[in-house]
């Protein structure tokens, strides 16, 4: 397994495209931050703080582009014929894929805190209010904007691999998450808390919610999407292993 | 290219395979990597290597796919045996990449087996030190570097770092290594597929169309190291279209038509009996179904 993941490791660092994609995540957090002080009417309190930081958790759209990509990638420029010929056990190959893929999104989920952190401080001394870096909630909103990363980008890997599809897989997330959760979630009422993007928004969570105010509370949010995670997770294991590769 | 073509042809005995490559281990998902050997590529290793070549042969057994009701491959039986290069023909829609997608381990055959070595795909510790393939629907990733993406070959396959650049010499490219595979011709991918399926310095080929976007002088350098990986004792598989090139390349062939095979044999026997030039003898057994009067598809299979 370790020789997989090294391989997996090798095929991402003579790429450029999936960098772009992880690299966009601190971006995100910067611009988000700085756009949470600029348009803020209320004081920047911890409350504002731990809002500021929840951007981490937001930028899991990133690392489930990114899961994507990592299956996706190889159905869409025929690179997976010679993985399995050179692996023929596609199960090992794609644990593999979900175990990098996790770590390298929550690395990146440590690096946009450090990013979102700094910027944060900034603004904090740039307006003269003290920036309380002991604030419990503001760190379990880091967290928990890291672990839902993780779960994205995993949760990436599992849609790639039941897609295939580049384009479409990617279309299909982002859909999702924008339309289905937001509208759908609308229809069906409390139900839509119980949502993968949803779950992630209570994982990630600053002291008040960004978009909705109904979620789960953030352990709640954490077992969800952890169980959807598992699912993806055995759906790619399994779809993988039984389809032809043609 | 062509390096190896002067090379003494080896003399290979039949049905004695190894003890080491006695295809007993058929179990792919529980492989534990116990090949010991498997990273440290050293001539000793692979002087052992060249003698499991001389068994290292291929076999389909009723091999069979469906898609709902249509058979993509029916029944189809033939051996590829080493030393020799077969070519592997048949109309479009014959269903001959199929075949090699099913003895490779990429299509799961409905029925029947094929067996590299006596194992399947799967059951091949290190596949890529046994079988190097190319295919057509094999693919690069146009962001990635012709070198990286055998060092990324080599890194799953188990096989020494410093195969990357004597494959790359080997097929042409050894100045084009370093540019990303979008900007290669249709030519230069051929190549890299071709170096990638050399990596692994392997004991039997299987090539589906590796003439495809080749100039005359990329077709001449096939042929030689074709050839030339032939007289070495391996076992090469290639389809064709070209039937010209083939007729200059291979010593024996297997035609398949409709998933049913319709003739294997020597070239020279299959052309001589009648008199036919390979493309007369192919337009005759591949034109009706399973109607052919001269009983091809009952024809020894062994040539």
């Amino acid at each position: 397994m370790h020789d997989l993941i090294r391989t997996e490791g090798l095929k991402l660092h003579t790429l450029r495209s999936p960098w772009l994609v992880l690299g966009a995540a601190p971006v995100l957090v910067t611009a988000g931050i700085s756009g949470l002080v600029l348009s803020r009417t209320g004081p920047l309190d911890t409350a504002a703080q731990s809002g500021a930081l929840a951007h981490v958790g937001l930028s899991s759209l990133f690392t489930l582009v990114f899961g994507i990509l990592v299956v996706a990638g190889e159905y869409r420029h025929r690179t997976v014929t010679d993985t399995f010929l050179s692996v023929p056990a596609r199960r090992r190959v794609i644990g593999a894929k979900l175990a990098l893929s996790a770590v390298l999104a929550a690395a990146c989920g440590v690096v946009s805190s450090a990013v979102g952190l700094a910027v944060a401080a900034a603004w904090w001394a740039d307006k003269g209010v003290r920036f309380d870096w002991s604030d419990a909630t503001m760190w379990a909103t880091i967290g928990g904007g890291v672990a839902w990363n993780a779960a994205f980008a995993a949760i990436g890997v599992g849609v790639g691999a039941l897609i295939r599809s580049l384009v479409g897989a990617v279309a299909v997330s982002l859909a999702w998450v924008a339309l289905v959760e937001g509208i759908v979630g609308q229809l069906v009422g409390n139900l839509a808390r119980w949502l993968p993007f949803n779950a992630g928004q209570a994982l990630g969570a600053g002291a008040s919610a960004m978009t909705r105010t109904d979620l789960l509370p953030r352990w709640g949010g954490g077992v969800v999407l952890a169980a959807y995670t598992v699912l993806f997770a055995v759906l790619a294991v399994t779809t993988t292993a039984r389809r032809d590769v043609s | 290219m062509g390096a190896k073509a002067g090379a003494t042809p080896r003399p290979h005995s039949r049905g004695e395979p190894d003890a080491r490559e006695r295809p007993t281990d058929t179990d792919a998902d529980t492989d534990t990597d116990t090949d010991t050997d498997a990273d440290t590529h050293t001539d000793a290793d692979a002087d052992t290597r060249l003698g499991d070549a001389m068994s290292a042969g291929i076999t389909v057994d009723a091999l069979t796919k469906r898609y709902g009701p249509v058979a993509a491959v029916d029944g189809l039986s033939f051996t590829v045996e080493p030393g020799l290069v077969t070519g592997f023909l048949g109309p479009n829609g014959a269903g001959k990449t199929t075949t090699l997608r099913m003895l490779l381990g990429l299509v799961t055959p409905t029925s029947g087996t094929a067996l590299i070595d006596g194992r399947p795909y799967a059951g091949l510790r290190r596949p890529r030190r046994v079988v190097g393939a190319v295919l057509e629907a094999t693919g690069f990733h146009p962001g990635r570097r012709g070198r990286d993406h055998l060092r990324v070959l080599a890194q799953a396959g188990g096989i020494a770092p410093s195969r990357v650049d004597e494959v790359l010499e080997q097929v042409g490219l050894g100045d084009a290594g370093g540019r990303r595979v979008g900007g290669y011709s249709l030519g230069m991918r051929q190549r890299l597929g071709l170096a990638s399926a050399l990596l692994g310095d392997p004991q039997v080929l299987v090539l589906d169309e590796p003439a495809n976007g080749l100039d005359p002088a990329g077709m001449a350098d096939l042929r030689d190291l074709l050839r030339g990986l032939a007289a070495e004792g391996r076992t090469v598989l290639m389809s064709s279209h070209v039937l010209s090139e083939v007729a200059q390349t291979v010593d024996r062939v297997v035609i398949v038509a409709g998933g049913t095979l319709r003739h294997a044999g020597p070239l020279a026997e299959l052309t001589a009996a009648q008199g036919e030039t390979l493309e007369a003898a192919f337009l005759r057994l591949t034109a009706t179904p399973d109607t052919d009067p001269s009983g091809a598809v009952t024809a020894p299979v062994r040539g």
